[in-house]
């Protein structure tokens, strides 16, 4: 195999020139200070990563990953920041659909393990030809077979309430208040979109977010909830690959596009396995959580172990 | 609240029970009354019947009538009915204290010749006398005076706390904006010297068989296999390592890793020259020095979207509180900043006129609308939504200013900009009564 192809952009070509250098030995290293430029890069070559900064003059890193994103839907995004400011994160997410948001400094090993990660991820999508996929959701998923199942995790019934006035006659839609009847409906069945709430009261649920995209790389996670706190999100982003993060209050309209989008996410995932591996999420890295997910996962084993008996 | 818990009592404790007379009492025997040692407090007597009180009858309209000639033989035998004041002051028990006092402080005669009668639902309960109740109206002011007191002792220092807060604010927004500034040279920095140690270690080894073979090649004993073995070590790391290439291109990385914390040092000495901890707090200064460390400092805000035009003047040194100038010029660079939608042009300019400095500060900027241009220096206005702002800015910027003399103005169209001006005399009057607050800001 020839050596993958990464695109670094940054309006500091010092940061360039250092990063150059980390991956020059491992890859075809393109580079520029200009965002155009590395539209017009992007569609002229197969660019296996794309690693670009926040905050630059002309463009801002999220919205530059979104244009990758039409250009090039095989690339994998990485965004590498010095700023960790929400709005740019939430960007990141909902626009950008970044595979990592990585924060300077950096550490070097880190940043290569995630780049070498992203460059196989992003041949195999080259392989399955993901232009044609991407197209090919555009149409309503064919609801032949099972219903898709939603699971809110919400203690407030309102979402839950909205999403079944809309979607109820396509989809299941499953209503969890707390964190305990939320891991019971995950261990019955799989999902196929999670919308979630990060906070139940004092609970931080993230956790379970997490283990379910180590389980289910095809489940799909939507955050909507009021806790804004960026670096949370940033481990969401990276421990759970969430696919939409939505500031509460949330409209009816955007809740329930965002929700249609995930679901024929989750059948185009479902129909080529080999694009699940887009979504694979980083190790949880926080002590507590790591506890938590393994008990869940315990749980998980019993109550299915008690099911298929 | 005081007032209300004490209803009541406080009249109450007023009452001397004394048995009231009947208005059917004759004058000679009031005499007796006015004499006897059970009323010699009193400056008057009660007068009751059925149990409502009817009037009073004073010691000085008795003498009045009493020492008359004849008065005992001519009134002697005749009820006191007739004599009496039928308009008593009257005080009912639940009456709060202010309201009795105000009562027969305006209704009382000079000079001061009854007492008042104090009534339970108009039926009659006893006598208070004056100098009782202006005494306990006096206690009950003082209690006030010092409960107005504590309160505005907790007023000011959660005033303090107010901008106190403020100042956090605007500090934290400031560190993490120099913050997120530091990483990206310290980004490369860090990246350049984990690479350079990686190379240099692999330089070393190169050398280290370099030596090894030059070592052998000198050596008369050393075979031409064990030569051709080194050689072929040398050959295979040489492979592996682009040694000359990576050499230079990190020679060019150290340079760029020399310019990052030149950069960083920069960023750290900003810092410190705008806060100025290390300075004394009043010292003389040309203001020119000051906007240059807030545009460092404001960098982060103002770069992406402001082009700032400076024309700086030749001012001379004024004695001032450095420190609290940079946060005045800072809160205006960054209002200016926040007021632009899209990009925009902030004019900075200074100059000396009358003997004091003049600053001007202008943007293109949304502009203040009329309304509120005479409330933006009030503290706790605020048009940034919940949260965001605490309104306590240009409060503390407008009192920044006149505690150093000076004046603040601002002049603004909406969709035009807004442009502040602020004179600042060479030689200011500290103006006192605004220490309290400014002690919190220095």
């Amino acid at each position: 195999m020839s050596k993958p192809t990464l695109l670094l952009i940054d309006d500091e070509e010092r940061i360039l020139r250092s990063l150059r250098m980390l991956f020059f030995s491992g890859y075809k290293v393109h580079m520029t200070t200009d965002p155009h430029e590395a539209i017009r890069m992007l569609r002229d070559e197969r660019v296996h990563v794309i690693v670009s900064d926040q905050r630059m003059p002309v463009m801002q890193g999220s919205e530059l990953l979104r244009l990758a994103r039409e250009a090039s839907p095989a690339t994998m995004r990485i965004l590498l920041t010095g700023y960790s400011d929400l709005d740019a994160s939430i960007a990141s997410v909902n626009e950008g659909e970044v595979f990592r948001y990585l924060m300077k400094p950096w550490d070097a090993e880190e940043v290569k393990k995630v780049v070498a990660d992203a460059a196989a991820i992003a041949e195999a999508s080259f392989a399955v030809q993901l232009h044609e996929v991407q197209l090919h959701t555009e149409v309503p998923v064919d609801m032949a077979g099972a219903k898709p199942r939603v699971l809110i995790i919400d203690h407030d019934e309102s979402i839950a309430k909205t999403v079944h006035e809309t979607l109820g006659d396509r989809c299941e839609i499953i209503w969890a208040a707390d964190a305990q009847h939320a891991m019971e409906e995950l261990a019955k069945q799989d999902v196929s979109v999670v919308v979630s709430d990060l906070m139940l009261g004092a609970t931080n649920v993230g956790y379970i977010l997490k283990t379910i995209k180590q389980l289910n790389p095809q489940t799909q996670c939507i955050v909507v909830t009021s806790f804004n706190d960026t670096s949370r999100l940033i481990e969401l982003i990276n421990q759970a690959q969430i696919t939409r993060f939505l500031p509460k209050p949330v409209s009816k309209g955007i809740l329930v596009r965002n929700l249609e989008s995930m679901l024929e996410r989750f059948h185009a995932l479902r129909n080529q396995p080999a694009l699940q591996n887009r979504q694979t999420v980083a190790p949880i890295s926080d002590p507590q959580e790591k506890i938590q997910a393994g008990n869940f996962l315990g749980m998980l084993g019993r109550l299915r172990a008690k099911m298929g008996a | 609240m005081h007032q209300a818990t004490q209803t009541g009592k406080e009249i109450f404790s007023l009452v001397n029970t004394v048995d009231a007379i009947s208005p059917d009492c004759p004058l000679e025997d009031v005499a007796a009354f006015f004499t006897h040692p059970k009323y010699s407090k009193l400056l008057s007597l009660p007068v009751v019947e059925e149990g409502r009180p009817v009037g009073m009858i004073s010691r000085y309209r008795f003498m009045d009538i009493y020492l008359k000639r004849y008065a005992r033989e001519l009134h002697g035998k005749r009820p006191i009915r007739k004599f009496i004041d039928g308009k008593p002051l009257l005080v009912e028990l639940d009456q709060p204290l202010a309201v009795a006092a105000r009562h027969v402080l305006a209704n009382m005669q000079f000079p001061l010749t009854e007492d008042f009668i104090v009534t339970r639902h108009g039926r009659y309960l006893g006598v208070g006398f004056v100098m009782d109740l202006l005494h306990a109206m006096e206690q009950q002011m003082l209690a006030n005076t010092m409960e107005l007191e504590q309160a505005n002792a907790q007023l000011k220092s959660s005033q303090l706390a107010l901008v106190q807060s403020e100042k956090m604010a605007s500090l934290g927004q400031m560190v993490a904006g120099i913050a997120h500034e530091i990483n990206t040279p310290l980004g490369y920095v860090q990246n350049n010297v984990a690479m350079g140690q990686e190379l240099f270690q692999q330089v070393q080894s190169m050398i280290a068989g370099y030596e090894a073979l030059v070592d052998d090649l000198l050596d008369e004993q050393a075979t031409e296999e064990q030569i051709a073995a080194r050689m072929q070590q040398i050959v295979e790391k040489r492979a592996d390592v682009n040694a000359q290439e990576m050499l230079g291109e990190m020679q060019g990385l150290m340079g760029d890793s020399l310019y990052g914390i030149a950069q960083i040092s920069e960023l750290v000495l900003n810092l410190k020259n705008f806060s100025r901890m290390d300075a004394a707090a009043t010292e003389a200064v040309n203001l020119n020095e000051c906007i240059t460390s807030a545009l460092n400092i404001g960098r982060n805000v103002l770069k992406d979207k402001v082009e700032v035009i400076k024309e700086l003047g030749d001012i001379p040194k004024i004695s001032c509180a450095p420190s609290q100038l940079n946060q005045v010029f800072l809160n205006l660079f960054t209002n200016a900043a926040q007021a632009m939608e899209g990009q925009g042009k902030l004019h900075i300019k200074t100059w000396f006129a009358d003997g004091a400095v003049h600053i001007s500060v202008a943007d293109n900027g949304k502009g203040i609308p009329e309304e509120i241009l005479t409330r933006i220096f009030d503290p706790f206005f605020t048009t940034k939504p919940v949260g965001e702002g605490t309104g306590l800015g240009l409060a503390i910027t407008h009192q920044i200013i006149q505690k150093h003399g000076g004046e603040i103005h601002v002049d603004s169209r909406v969709g035009e900009g807004a442009c502040f001006h602020i004179k600042l005399p060479i030689a200011p009057a500290i103006v006192p009564h605004q220490r309290a607050v400014l002690e919190a800001v220095a």
